[in-house]
């Protein structure tokens, strides 16, 4: 080689090492949480794009955006008598090779209920309360998929709410508080007051989270939320209504029982452990037997089905989807008052299983009472 | 030979044109449809094809009526927004505007509507002219706001069921023509619906 060309090539390195690094900037991020949900919207693969326009919707209900809040559940979520269908990601997700969490989010018999709640709560600001309770009702109607009977319908503040909405309608509210009372048990659910013209709409705490469960992670398995309220005084001028709580987000979660899906992910499951016992049992016997030249043939088969079942084993997607809606809140809860028509300012305290008023928890809120229309006021302790 | 293969390509293709499916999510992307087809969204819901069934029919029925029919002149009538006591949220304007709009193309000037639901901006117009804000207020002798002969209002009822077989929506639709002045029940139609569907397994 010449020296020129030597020199070269020793030059090269070292002038890609002076290269210039490309300079990434940070994004610009802003303090709209609103806003950057919808970056992140805009930024999601297609099969979660719904969970995340339903963390966003709360996020944005939250920060009384309602406009905002309501075209995003409108998006996120299936018209209420939408039918489920399958296309081709939910055939990936139940195919072998792929994890259930290929499917296009739709959430979990809880999360669907949520999400009626929360609309039923802005149709009920809109000055619709007809229409509120018919998502109070399609939200009921989610959780009738439950295993087992007495888990079945069993929300206590939809029911509460769709016999509210009907007693001050003038219909007969009663057959749906006592199905409130009957899955509240010991609990007094307060009676109806139809004159009651304020509706405040409260939650407290982080909602339950999915993870893995069974042998290779093809169950869904819940770790609870948490609360350190437990209950919320609304005080406005003189008056005080104690709100206690209707629905624990954990408990409902956690009693849905088996889903159809899981027998899916359970054959799955059984496909992956034959394989990778197989690829057990027979790899190493295989190696060993391949020494001797009397057994080669038999080990070079054992090894060929062994490693064809650690292949096998090892492609094998049984995960259940495991994607939450993680800022749910642990409780519900709500109170009703009767306030004249102007402007009012509310204090809500949350309060502890003693009663105590948990420090740095209050909320101010301004209610501006029109005549002849409820008001609805959307209160989070997170 | 070769206007042979010529022909049999452009066959197939015409055949596989012919056989793909409006109703097909695999087939255009964008279909225009009539508002009384079933499309390939449909669900257990109250929808379009619903809306025009259920306007048509009851239009009908109206106009059918031994009060309207024998009416005499042009009678007013109201129309009072529905009661909805289904599951489904829905734009509850909109059958009654769906059922005028069928009235008023079968009745050839037969009824006339008055419009309660924008009475706020009505009145406004109207002290605006007796104010002299605006012209017109001479004309405006007494209060000239027309008196309902009829009200036409209606209330949806559902019964819904789920589980894990699957899904069933009965909807009831009724519609009434009463008369102001009685609280009489002149007439009342109705229609039913039950739809039933199944999710897909994955979301079961």
């Amino acid at each position: 080689m010449k020296p020129g060309s030597v020199i070269c090539l020793l030059a090269l390195p070292l002038l890609a090492g002076c290269q210039t690094p490309v300079i990434r900037h940070a994004p610009e991020y802003s303090n709209d949480l609103v806003a950057e949900g919808k970056r992140i919207i805009a930024q999601a693969p297609a099969k979660d794009k719904n969970l995340w326009r339903l963390r966003v919707a709360l996020l944005a209900l939250k920060q009384n955006r309602h406009a905002e809040a309501r075209a995003l559940f409108n998006a996120a979520m299936p018209s209420a008598g939408a039918i489920l269908k399958g296309d081709s990601s939910t055939r990936k997700a139940q195919s072998l090779f792929s994890p259930e969490s290929s499917k296009g989010f739709h959430g979990e018999p809880f999360e669907r209920t949520m999400g009626w709640f929360y609309q039923g709560v802005l149709y009920w600001m809109n000055g619709e309360p007809d229409n509120a309770r018919a998502c109070f009702r399609t939200a009921q109607l989610m959780d009738a998929v439950a295993e087992k009977n007495e888990f079945r319908a069993d929300w206590i503040l939809l029911d509460y709410l769709d016999g509210m909405v009907s007693a001050k309608l003038g219909d007969d509210g009663s057959s749906a508080f006592n199905r409130a009372q009957a899955h509240a048990g010991d609990t007094a659910l307060p009676e109806y007051n139809t004159t009651d013209n304020v509706m405040v709409f409260l939650q407290f705490g982080f909602g339950p989270v999915k993870k893995s469960g069974g042998d290779v992670g093809e169950k869904i398995i819940y770790d609870g939320g948490f609360s350190a309220a437990q209950s919320a005084r609304i005080r406005v001028g003189t008056q005080a209504v104690t709100a206690p709580i209707f629905d624990d987000l954990t408990y409902q979660a956690a009693t849905r029982g088996g889903r159809a899906m899981d027998a899916i992910l359970a054959r799955k499951a059984g496909v992956k452990k034959v394989g990778d016992t197989l690829g057990d049992i027979a790899t190493v016997p295989g190696i060993i037997l391949t020494d001797s030249e009397n057994t080669r043939d038999v080990g070079l088969a054992l090894l060929g089905v062994g490693l064809a079942g650690k292949a096998v084993g090892g492609s094998v997607e049984p995960r259940a989807d495991t994607r939450t809606w993680n800022n749910l809140p642990q409780y519900l809860s709500f109170a009703s008052l009767k306030l004249p028509a102007g402007r009012h300012e509310a204090v809500i305290e949350f309060l502890d299983a003693a009663g105590n008023v948990l420090p740095n928890q209050q909320k101010h809120v301004t209610l501006n009472v029109q005549p002849n229309r409820d008001t609805v006021v959307f209160v989070a302790d997170q | 030979m070769k206007y042979t293969i010529t022909t049999f390509i452009a066959a197939c293709l015409l055949g596989t044109m012919a056989c793909m499916n409006i109703n097909s999510p695999n087939g255009p992307s964008v279909t225009e449809m009539r508002a009384d087809e079933r499309g390939f969204v449909a669900g257990l819901g109250i929808e379009s094809q619903d809306l025009v069934t259920i306007a048509e029919k009851m239009a009908r029925g109206i106009l059918g009526a031994e009060q309207i029919a024998n009416a005499q002149g042009k009678p007013n009538i109201v129309l009072e927004p529905i009661v909805n006591k289904t599951r489904f949220p829905i734009s509850k304007d909109i059958f009654l505007t769906r059922i005028r709009v069928a009235l008023t193309s079968q009745a050839k000037n037969k009824m006339n509507f008055l419009s309660r639901d924008r009475i706020d901006a009505l009145e406004k117009e109207r002290d605006l002219k007796l104010a002299g804000e605006v012209t017109g207020g001479e004309k405006i002798k007494a209060n000239q706001f027309k008196g309902a002969d009829f009200i036409l209002t209606g209330t949806f009822e559902g019964i819904s069921g789920r589980g894990q077989s699957g899904a069933s929506d009965y909807v009831l639709y009724t519609f009434q023509l009463l008369d102001p002045n009685t609280s009489d029940i002149l007439w009342e139609g109705f229609h039913e619906i039950k739809k039933q569907g199944k999710d897909d397994v994955t979301y079961r």
